[in-house]
């Protein structure tokens, strides 16, 4: 008999959990859910409120978001904007809602003091001359004018021979084609195809169903004069996956392109 | 007074008796199939399943439906020596009590059977045959080759083991009745009628059908099982009619003490 006492207990204690372990659940769901919600609300929040957005999308957004207090206003104002609409949609009754005006009036403030805050889109001057203009400008003027944009080739520190370095260790590292195309295509880039050549056959070697691989291989032989063997490298590739990069790439090395 | 619950309680107990057993479609159907196989002309018959699915109790019906009308004999616990189980059947084709220190020998047996062929047909109901040994078995199936013995045997059927698909069953001519577990419908039958046949008809209107529902789910329908959980069931309702009997909701079943009876079996833990 005593048993069922324990017994009881131990109902109890079954029940509980089976009571509080959904309800957990559910706590934690919605924590999440809710914390989720309110980082998004507020991430929209700091957008609607730049003051590059237009006022309207300001307005409409602050619907939808948590305000602080100072939004409040806003609020109100999407509100009332509303009740005006549907004022005019209604028939005209010529009683005056003391208190709606207020608050009116007061939209009409706050959204002048929006207003204020938007800074406002200067147009922009018209570049263009007019005929007359044009007639003033004299032949020295013009030459300066009409003066083609040359462009500045910036010439950057390049840290290649790290690269290289970097890459290889990281290749005799690794084993794995990626760096060995990698290398290829930097040395490449640099121009120097028979290093180039000799990491793309690296990466081809490790693994030949990259089509990169065969591509920079024949890039690299037709840079070094080799057209001939570019191109049976390629159609051999070509007849192989089909693949209409090919198709393009024995294309360029026909005519010349590379 | 005695508690009307202790009542119930003790027809859950389980046991292979005539009174306690329930008809049901299904049992009823594996019934009609046992009784007319015994009238074709087979050696053997063989009743298999999992425990718990009612194999015994049907042999039982089996034997005391019969037993007025034809020579039927009823080995309800595996003889598992052979001379003790030779001892058996020639006293029980006979009628005679051998002494304690003599032994049936197995030729003069088989030329016993072989003599009363054509006049007279015996059958042995044989419970739990998994456990005899295969020698054993070799012999029955002698025995009933003479056609003067047929034999009913029931084996469990194991997940891991196909006890059927031995040698010695393989080979035979088999009447093969497979005994299930019963499905939701035939358990809240099983249920009700088990208590109504006792006379306790309120407290089985009592039980609902999502009661049953979750009798079933760790039952599977296995009538060992069920009763073993109705028992433990009926055991708490006892304590609390007697102690609390506050307790005990009036006309509901008690959702709290089914869990609790699961507990206590554990089927669910805490």
């Amino acid at each position: 008999m005593h048993d069922i006492n324990k017994l009881e207990k131990k109902w109890y204690h079954y029940k509980l959990k089976k009571v509080m372990f959904p309800i957990t659940e559910v706590a934690v769901v919605v924590f999440f859910m809710g914390g989720a919600y309110y980082a998004y609300g507020t991430q929209k929040k700091i957008a609607s409120i730049t003051p590059s957005q237009p006022l309207t999308r300001v307005l409409g957004v602050t619907k939808e978001v948590n305000l602080s207090e100072e939004d409040i206003d806003k609020v109100e104002t999407v509100t009332v904007i509303k009740e005006i609409e549907e004022l005019s949609l209604s028939p005209i009754i010529p009683i005056i809602d003391m208190d709606k005006e207020e608050r009116i009036e007061k939209v009409s403030t706050v959204v002048k003091s929006t207003r204020q805050h938007v800074p406002l889109v200067k147009a922009k001057p018209n570049t263009y001359l007019t005929a007359k203009e044009l007639a003033v400008i004299t032949k020295v003027e013009r030459r300066n004018e009409v003066l083609p944009h040359v462009t500045k080739k910036m010439k950057f520190q390049s840290q290649t021979v790290n690269y290289y370095e970097m890459m290889t260790e990281k290749f005799l590292k690794t084993k794995k084609p990626r760096e060995a195309l990698l290398l290829a295509k930097a040395y490449y880039k640099d121009g120097k195809y028979k290093e180039s050549e000799k990491w793309a056959l690296k990466a081809n070697k490790l693994n030949s169903s990259i089509e990169e691989s065969w591509f920079m291989f024949a890039k690299s032989k037709a840079k070094l004069g080799k057209k001939r063997e570019a191109l049976k490298i390629l159609v051999r590739y070509y007849n192989k996956s089909r693949s209409p990069k090919a198709k393009i790439l024995i294309g360029q090395i026909k005519t010349g392109k590379i | 007074m005695r508690s009307k619950y202790e009542g119930v309680k003790n027809i859950f107990i389980d046991a292979v008796e005539k009174s306690s057993y329930v008809e049901l479609e299904t049992a009823a159907y594996n019934y009609s199939i046992l009784e007319t196989s015994l009238l074709k002309p087979l050696k053997m018959v063989l009743l298999y399943g999992k425990p718990g699915t009612g194999k015994s109790m049907l042999l039982n019906k089996l034997y005391h439906n019969l037993k007025e009308s034809r020579e039927i004999h009823y080995f309800n616990a595996p003889i598992l020596s052979e001379k003790e189980f030779l001892r058996s059947i020639y006293e029980s084709m006979s009628g005679q009590e051998i002494p304690h220190n003599l032994r049936v020998n197995f030729d003069g047996l088989l030329k016993y059977c072989q003599k009363l062929k054509e006049k007279r047909e015996i059958v042995f109901l044989l419970d739990e045959c998994q456990l005899y040994s295969e020698a054993l078995m070799e012999k029955i199936r002698l025995l009933s080759d003479t056609r003067v013995i047929k034999f009913v045997i029931t084996l469990h059927k194991t997940d891991d083991e196909d006890v059927i698909a031995k040698e010695h069953f393989k080979t035979r001519i088999w009447e093969v009745i497979e005994m299930q577990n019963a499905d939701e419908y035939d358990l809240e039958l099983y249920i009700q009628k088990k208590m109504i046949q006792k006379g306790f008809v309120e407290i089985s209107n009592s039980i609902r059908k999502k009661d049953i529902k979750y009798i079933y789910k760790f039952t599977k329908g296995n009538f060992r099982e069920t009763n073993k959980y109705l028992y433990t069931i009926f055991d708490i309702y006892e304590y609390y009619e007697k102690n609390e009997p506050k307790k005990i909701p009036k006309k509901k079943f008690s959702k709290k003490i089914l869990e609790m009876a699961a507990l206590r079996l554990g089927y669910i833990h805490a």
